[in-house]
Parts: C-alpha cells; structure tokens; sequence
C-alpha cells in the first residue's frame, strides 16, 4: 500500500473577504505525481504555500509524514520549486547550490558532492561557475529545479515548473520529474497547461479555489467528451454562468 | 513627446505614495529646517571676571546673553565642561581672553556675536583672543563636522544597501524559497545583520583610516573605538534598512525613505547645537541613531574621551540594533508563521 505522504483536511484560506480556497480535501501518495490544474486565480499556487507553510489555513488540517503541520521536520522532506526562479542572481549557479544545501544541513564534501550531482541531473556541470546573471531563462529554471532536488526530499513541491520553457526542455523536465516518481518522491505540479495532467498519475482541477474534480487522470479524462481536459473546466465555468 | 508626458503623469497618478512624497517630504524637510535654522531662543551662560571693564559689562548685558562674575579660583574649563558655563571672559594686557567649550557651533557663534556688538559699542573696541578646549579657532569646517560625515555616510549607504538587498530578496522570490527551507526566521535576520555588519566594518575602518591619512583630519581619540561606534551604527541601518523594506514593493520605494529615515537625522547629527534649538525640537534626538552614533564620535574624535565617557552612546545603539533586529523576526512571520 502507498504511504499518504500529505493529507489536507477541510482547507479553506480566505484573503481578506475573498475565499481564494474552499474546503479542500485531498492526499498525495508516495510515487505518486499529483497535477494540480486549474487557471490563474484557481487558488494553485495558495495550495502550495499552504504546504510549505508560507500561509496558513483559516480552517483544516494539513499532515505530512503523519505529522501535523507547520513543524521544522517536516520542512526537510520538502523541495520547493517556486513559479519564479528564485535563485541569486549574483551568484554562481554552484554558489546557489551550496548556499541552499547548508539550509538543510549539508557540509563540507557531502554538500560539495551532492551540489555537483544536482548540476549534473540538470546539465548545468560545464556553466556551473557562470554567475546566474549570465544564464538564459531554461538553465535559471534548471537551477531552480537543482536546487529543490540537492537534499534530495521526499515531496515535491513545483510550482507552475515549466513556464516559459520551450517544448524540448519542458519535455526533459517532465522525463526527470518522472524519473524522481519511481524512486518513491511524492510530486505535486501545478499547471495550467492542459497537456501536462496526463503526464501525473492523479490530477486535481481547481475553479475559482474550489475542487472541482479529483481522480487519476484515466478517469478524468474518461468522463470528459472528446477526451479533453478542458472541457472539464469550460463545463464548471458553464456552470457558473448559469448561477 | 506628448505621448511620453502623458504617461509620466498617468504612472504618477497611479503610484500615489510616489506622488505624496514627492509633494509632502519637501514640505516637511523645509519645515523642519525653518524649524532648526530659525531664531534661537537659547540664551548663552557668560562669565566675566571680577576686574571685567565696567563700560564693556555695561554693553554686554544689553546683548542676548546672560553674565554674572566667575567665582575667584573656580576652575574655568571644568565649568565649561560641566556646561554650567558657555564661555568664560577673563582679562589681560592682550584684551579679553575668551574661553569656550568647542569650536564651529552655534553657541560659539552665538557668544562672538554678542561680544563683537558689545565691544564695537566702546570706545577704544576691545581686541579679543578666542581659546577653545576641544578644537581650534582655525580649525577647518571639515575638521570640526568630519564626525556627522562619517556616521551620517556610514549610516545612509548600510540603510539603503541592505533595504534594497531584503526587497529584491522578496521581489526574486527567494525569500519565500528560504522560508520553505528549515532555516530559522532569526538566523535569516541574523545573517542578514552580521553579514552586513563585516561589510560595513571593513567601511568604517576604510572610512576612518583614509579620513585620518589621506584627508589629514585631527582626531583626539582613540581609532578602533570609532570604527566601533560606526559599526554599531552600521548594524543599526541595517535593521532600520530591512525594516523599512517590508513596506517597500521594489527598490525605488526603498529609496523614497530617505527623505523620511535618513534626512531628518541628519539634523540631529551634530550639524546644529541641540540646547540652541527653539520649541525642545532637539529633545527628537533621543529617538535617533545617527544623534547617538555622531555624539560617540564627536565625544572620541574632537574632544578625546575614552570608552567610558561613551556608555551611553554604545548602549543605545544597541538597543536600537535589538529592538529593529526583533521587529524584523516577527515581520518574517508573513512568510512563515513558524
């Protein structure tokens, strides 16, 4: 049996007077990558903060690991990539790696060695002295993508990961991530893209900061005519219209 | 063109922080300055000898000071110093012997004043001969206010590097990514703050030696306890600086704090007499680092003390430091509660 990894109970966060997330209720299993899809302002990216504790829920539960959240321990299990690349600039993309490798305790040859091997995974080794500034916008996203990977976490968080990025490296990004999910890392994607969902096991569709859907995406796409996503979404947006 | 002007006044219309400094922060400047550079209503302590010329006291008293004799045997420069005295008036075979605390202030200003117009009112005019105890009568206006440029710089670049260095922390989005990490909420202002603390140390030291040996300025004190005062005052911009950028959105707004954080300090930096300033606006400086970083270094660099005349100077810096430092700890909260 898969272990649940992160279990949201009842979420629900407002900003303000505005609901961003109603009364969510969802679990992300080990080996498992779970899509979370929806477009801006769905509540995606609120999803993921809550997760990596950046906000907190006005109502609900969050566990991860079996252990309630916040807590600093379940902190070193997460990578978190965030939607903007979110490295220095003014440093080198190896200097990157190191600075946010001691965050989670590496030093000296195991956060050398393991820098290298994150740069290696994501072809970075020959420009790794290169300051960041001196990257193109793929290799920044790589990096980022380095970084979240070098303490090598259970869970996965990847906010909005292939953005901006043409199709030959979205699809490189997209084999790594599958790569990462058969050694046992729980993965939470969000996305707008469509395509994407059929790369995840298991997809949640978000409208408006309510679930709208959550089943493994053979399912999803089984109930939906033609085979298309979208059509789930053009179907609640309907919905809406009518109230 | 006419395109470009429109847009420069719409943008400036939709940023209205922008546009409220621009009109508010000149008019408070001016007003505090109207404030500080305008009549003082400080009267200065003079005292004469016994054996002052009768005509002479005669005139003086018809200026604005206040004069009564000098106790025989008193020690004229611990009155001075004790400042129940602003200048002590003796007499000679040269004229008058005027001694005062300190050159190039206001009071000092103040106290020639009186005795020129009294003195021109006699006849033959006395000559006098000025004395100070810290400083000289010659001394340069460098010399004497080289103490308010080194905090008041040592202050201003800390404050705005490490302000624009905390907002496009947050604007880059690594902040967030350091708070999904397990780094404590204190270690990330404590780094902060030490970090720039070397950096500003290695400033200081720069400013002070290059200040002392290459600008030639006389200092009375010892070196390493002025590098100490500005590093303090350093580690207090930096807070000050990571504090005020949680109310900034980007670095341009960093920059508009200026006129509100760091101008207004400026005055209280020792550039103006704070007893000679009218409605007790100089009681302001007690909520201001720069008073208390500038009065260490003017009390070690002109008038010589040592570390224990200074306690009080180092203590509040301090204090600022804590009470900011503790302030940004809880700021971070928005981006992690734990």
């Amino acid at each position: 049996m898969l272990h649940m990894n992160i279990v949201m109970t009842q979420i629900s966060k407002s900003f303000g007077k505005t609901e961003v997330l109603h009364d969510i209720t969802l679990t992300a299993r080990e080996g498992e990558i779970l899509c979370l899809l929806g477009p801006s302002g769905a509540g995606k990216t609120t999803l993921i903060r809550l997760i990596t504790g950046g906000l907190r829920p006005d109502t609900g539960e969050i566990t991860i690991n079996g252990r309630k959240f916040p807590n600093m321990e379940a902190l070193r299990s997460i990578g978190f990539m965030p939607q903007n690349d979110a490295v220095y600039s003014d440093l080198s993309g190896y200097d990157n790696l190191l600075f946010f490798g001691r965050l989670f305790g590496l030093s000296g040859a195991e956060l050398r060695n393991k820098a290298n091997d994150a740069l290696s995974w994501v072809g970075l080794e020959k420009d790794k002295k290169k300051l960041v500034s001196q990257y193109s916008g793929g290799m920044k996203k790589r990096l980022s993508l380095a970084v979240t990977l070098m303490h090598n976490p259970s869970i996965l968080l990847l906010d909005e990961p292939t953005v901006g990025i043409d199709p030959v490296l979205r699809k490189s990004i997209w084999d790594r991530f599958e790569a990462l999910r058969l050694e046992g890392k729980t993965i939470i994607v969000s996305t707008h893209v469509m395509d994407e969902a059929v790369r995840c096991q298991r997809a949640v569709l978000l409208y408006e900061g309510r679930m709208i859907e959550n089943d493994t995406t053979g399912n999803l796409l089984a109930k939906t005519a033609g085979g298309s996503l979208e059509n789930l979404f053009f179907a609640a947006n309907k919905a809406g219209d009518a109230v | 063109m006419k395109g470009v002007i429109i847009r420069i006044l719409r943008q400036m219309g939709n940023d209205k922080r922008t546009l409220a400094l621009m009109i508010i922060a000149p008019i408070i400047i001016l007003t505090l300055l109207y404030l500080l550079l305008g009549e003082s209503s400080y009267i200065p302590k003079i005292l004469v000898a016994k054996d002052f010329p009768a005509v002479l006291l005669t005139e003086l008293k018809k200026q604005d000071v206040e004069v009564s004799f000098l106790d025989e045997g008193a020690d004229a420069d611990a009155l001075l110093k004790d400042k129940l005295a602003d200048a002590i008036i003796t007499t000679g075979a040269d004229g008058m012997q005027i001694r005062m605390l300190e050159s190039g202030n206001s009071k000092a200003a103040l106290i020639t004043t009186a005795l020129k117009n009294a003195s021109s009112a006699v006849n033959p005019p006395s000559s006098m001969n000025l004395t100070f105890i810290y400083g000289k009568i010659d001394s340069t206006g460098f010399n004497s206010l080289g103490f308010v440029l080194l905090g008041v710089l040592s202050f201003f670049f800390v404050f705005i590097i490490s302000g624009i260095s905390f907002v496009r922390e947050r604007e880059t989005g690594t902040l967030e990514r350091l708070m999904a990490t397990p780094i404590r909420r204190i270690s990330v202002i404590g780094g902060y703050t030490v970090g720039f603390g070397i950096l500003s140390a290695v400033q200081s030291a720069l400013m002070i030696l290059y200040s002392r040996y290459i600008l030639g300025m006389e200092f009375e004190g010892p070196v390493w306890l002025a590098v100490i005062i500005m590093v303090l005052l350093a580690f207090t911009a930096v807070s000050i600086g990571a504090f005020v950028s949680i109310f900034a959105n980007n670095e341009f707004q960093v920059m508009q704090f200026i006129p509100l954080v760091v101008v207004p300090q400026m005055f209280f930096s020792g550039l103006i007499t704070l007893d000679t300033l009218p409605y007790g606006l100089g009681n302001l400086a007690w909520f201001m680092p720069i008073f208390y970083g500038c009065d260490g270094l003017e009390k070690v660099l002109i008038r010589g003390y040592g570390i224990g005349s200074i306690w009080r100077d180092l203590c509040m810096l301090i204090a600022f430091i804590l009470f900011f430092f503790v302030l940004n700890v809880l700021a971070l909260k928005k981006y992690r509660k734990l």
